[in-house]
């Protein structure tokens, strides 16, 4: 169990022009850096190295999967691919009820592609268009069968101990209200986080939104 | 690169703002290099943020400047921003509601900088469709309940046959609709049993912060039946939902729980007419009831009478928090829709069909509404080519056979249209790329999973 009251995030004090109102600027936040984000926010905050954008070729008849179980980071790529290519189009497959239209993009990025059904990769496979997909389970099969040329990229071994540590500080720092200190994620305690949630990053942001809920809680004496 | 550092500073950051007031403040910006400014904005709304997914709204908003900025400029730009009414700001545990001033200035090649500060509101009235939402009709209750019961019916009947059929093997599809008859007859039927009908209803579905919160608890036992007690529980709660799909997730979070005590433990005796009032304080700063987009707080009123070794009968009232001294009204911000009686409306044009619809967009009942009132109408329509769907979904609505459907958008207000178009206009459509396309067409509905109203283009014979 990881210590809540340890130093797991430096200790700040409350800015000077904090607003008595606002609970979070006790922290010199302005929100619980946990939260959810918007999904142009969370473009903007991925971690993600800048050479993947060089990876993506526009050729027709390319395909790149990123394969990964949940919470590893294949949205938050498919997001920040997007907020990059501005003729791309993005699609995301619900786990229930039909599967919604697809349109044209250049690339095209359906994230959950696994969800396609047979009509569905009928119509989109046919076109030769290039496509970038998040999934669970690979669809080079049926991708090669219609003549793509696919590249499979395995997500989530490379969220390492210092990758969650960019990423909660990064978190952390979106949040930030003003100049001034503000909580931050040590490396001891990112090591921690990860021989807890491995590399599920977002279970490991909803562990901290628990703990900076009950941080803010007893800073404000409740 | 260096870009300009901004930042927005109020004239008065503690002040509790209502809907309407006006918020001023200054915008600055410091300038480390030199740079062209396409449009510094700056504008009012709100935001949730904590566990759900984000809900937001803007309001009102303007450009404070266009043009060069030049290295080691220090500037302000004064500004007068209208605030919004609803919903009040709000600070819990899953869910927080704040508003804003956002500053963002648009620079070419570069991420544009931008700047918020928070301010404070507090709701002078709940706009009519938050009221609306608090209360399952009877009718549709029915609905649900009938529903369950023919859905039971079909898996007992199946699971009976499959029982006779298969032997042992059919007995796991008799367990569903046993189960269901099982919860019923112990959370329904049993208390009756014993309780014959009991009434429990509340006075008013709306109470004020600090007000009393009252109604009557009636009942008339069959037999004498000695009880635990009768309790009533007042309790506020957050829910939100984060994550679409496989990877949607409520979370509930109570954070405000106080019990009460309506009867004592003793006897109740049979057939003698019990007439309890009811009357609980909500709490002075109580929170005022929300439903945003996958953020919503909730208060609701339980009622349990405790029978020793038996089910107890419970009843679950919500009800709403409303602000003080005004109860359920219409909001003001709402626009005025189209008289809709007039079958036809003759005058009216597409643009201003889209000017209401834009309006009305993100309110479900009342852009049905309009959507209704145009359809099957025809206008001349300008739009500007988006994209063509490579698949246009299960639920495809597209109105000619082999047709294309393709996206577009009104010129402005950027309104989502999804135009289908007949065969033999597919290549004209394919050659247009992103132009203005000009041309007759009919409303045919609204594409719900993307936000767009559906036209079908007329058929052109020599296209």
């Amino acid at each position: 169990m990881i210590n809540l009251n340890s130093n797991f995030v430096c200790d700040v004090e409350c800015s000077s022009d904090e607003k008595a109102w606002q609970p979070w600027s006790r922290l010199n936040l302005f929100r619980n850096p946990f939260g959810e984000l918007s999904i142009v926010e969370r473009a903007e905050l991925a971690v993600v190295d800048e050479d993947l954008l060089n990876q993506i070729t526009l050729d027709r008849w390319t395909a790149i999967e990123f394969i990964a179980d949940c919470g590893r980071g294949k949205s938050t790529r498919l997001h920040w691919l997007r907020s990059r290519l501005p003729n791309s189009s993005y699609v995301y497959l619900p786990e229930e009820g039909p599967v919604p239209a697809i349109p044209w993009g250049n690339p095209l990025m359906i994230d959950e592609a696994q969800r396609m059904n047979r009509r569905a990769k009928r119509s989109v496979f046919a076109t030769g268009i290039p496509l970038i997909l998040g999934t669970h389970q690979s669809l080079s099969r049926s991708l090669r069968r219609c003549g793509y040329e696919v590249r499979s990229i395995r997500i989530g071994r490379t969220n390492t101990a210092s990758f969650i540590q960019k990423v909660l500080n990064r978190r952390i720092e979106a949040s930030r209200c003003g100049d001034g200190p503000i909580p931050v994620v040590s490396s001891a305690e990112a090591n921690r986080l990860f021989a807890r949630f491995g590399s599920n990053v977002r279970s490991v942001e909803g562990y901290l939104y628990e703990q900076f809920q009950q941080r803010i809680a007893d800073q404000m004496g409740q | 690169m260096s870009k300009p550092k901004l930042s927005v500073e109020l004239a008065e950051p503690d002040r509790i703002y209502r809907g309407g007031d006006t918020i001023n403040g200054v915008v600055r910006v410091e300038v480390d290099k030199a740079i062209a400014c396409n449009g510094l904005n700056v504008q009012a709304g709100w935001r949730t943020h904590g566990r759900g997914n984000v809900a937001s709204k803007t309001g009102d908003s303007t450009t404070l400047f266009q043009g060069q900025w030049q290295a080691g400029e220090s500037l302000e730009y004064p500004f007068e921003l209208i605030a919004l009414d609803w919903p009040p700001t709000y600070h819990g545990h899953y869910l927080n509601v704040d508003h804003y001033v956002d500053a963002r200035a648009k620079i070419a090649w570069s991420f544009d900088p931008k700047a918020s500060t928070a301010f404070q509101v507090s709701a002078s009235h709940v706009p009519a469709n938050v009221g609306a939402a608090a209360t399952v009709p009877l009718v549709a209750k029915a609905f649900v309940g009938v529903i369950f019961a023919v859905i039971i019916a079909v898996f007992f009947t199946v699971g009976m046959g499959t029982v006779v059929g298969l032997g042992w093997i059919g007995v796991p599809f008799l367990l569903l609709p046993l189960s269901g008859m099982v919860f019923w007859f112990l959370k329904t039927w049993l208390p009756r049993f014993l309780l014959g009908k009991v009434e429990c209803e509340l006075a008013e579905q709306a109470v004020v912060p600090g007000g009393s919160l009252t109604g009557e608890l009636v009942l008339k036992p069959r037999r004498s039946v000695a009880i635990n007690g009768i309790t009533m529980k007042l309790e506020g709660r957050e829910k939100v939902v984060s994550g679409s799909g496989s990877n949607q997730t409520t979370h509930n979070h109570v954070f405000f729980e106080n019990e009460e005590t309506l009867r004592e433990a003793g006897p109740l005796m049979p057939s003698s007419q019990l007439c309890l009032p009811i009357a609980m304080k909500v709490p002075d700063h109580a929170p005022l009831s929300l439903k945003l987009t996958s953020n919503e707080l909730l208060w609701n009123l339980e009622v349990r009478i405790d029978i020793p070794r038996w089910p107890d009968w419970v009843k679950k009232i919500a009800f709403q928090v409303v602000p003080p001294g005004e109860s359920v009204m219409s909001d003001p911000s709402e626009p005025v829709m189209p008289k809709t009686d007039t079958g036809a409306e003759p005058g009216i044009t597409f643009e201003e069909s889209v000017n209401h619809l834009w309006q009305v967009r993100g309110d479900a009942d009342q852009r049905d509404r309009l959507v209704d009132a145009i359809a099957g109408l025809t206008f001349s329509v300008t739009a500007i080519i988006d994209r063509r769907l490579l698949y246009g979904g299960d639920h495809d609505a597209n109105v000619y056979p082999k047709g294309h459907s393709v996206w577009a958008k009104f010129p402005n207000p950027e309104l989502p249209l999804v135009l289908f178009v007949p065969h033999n206009m597919g290549e004209k459509f394919e050659q247009l790329g992103r132009q203005h396309w000009t041309g007759q067409a009919t409303v045919v509905g609204w594409d719900r999973d993307h936000g767009r109203l559906q036209l079908a283009v007329e058929v052109q014979n020599g296209a």
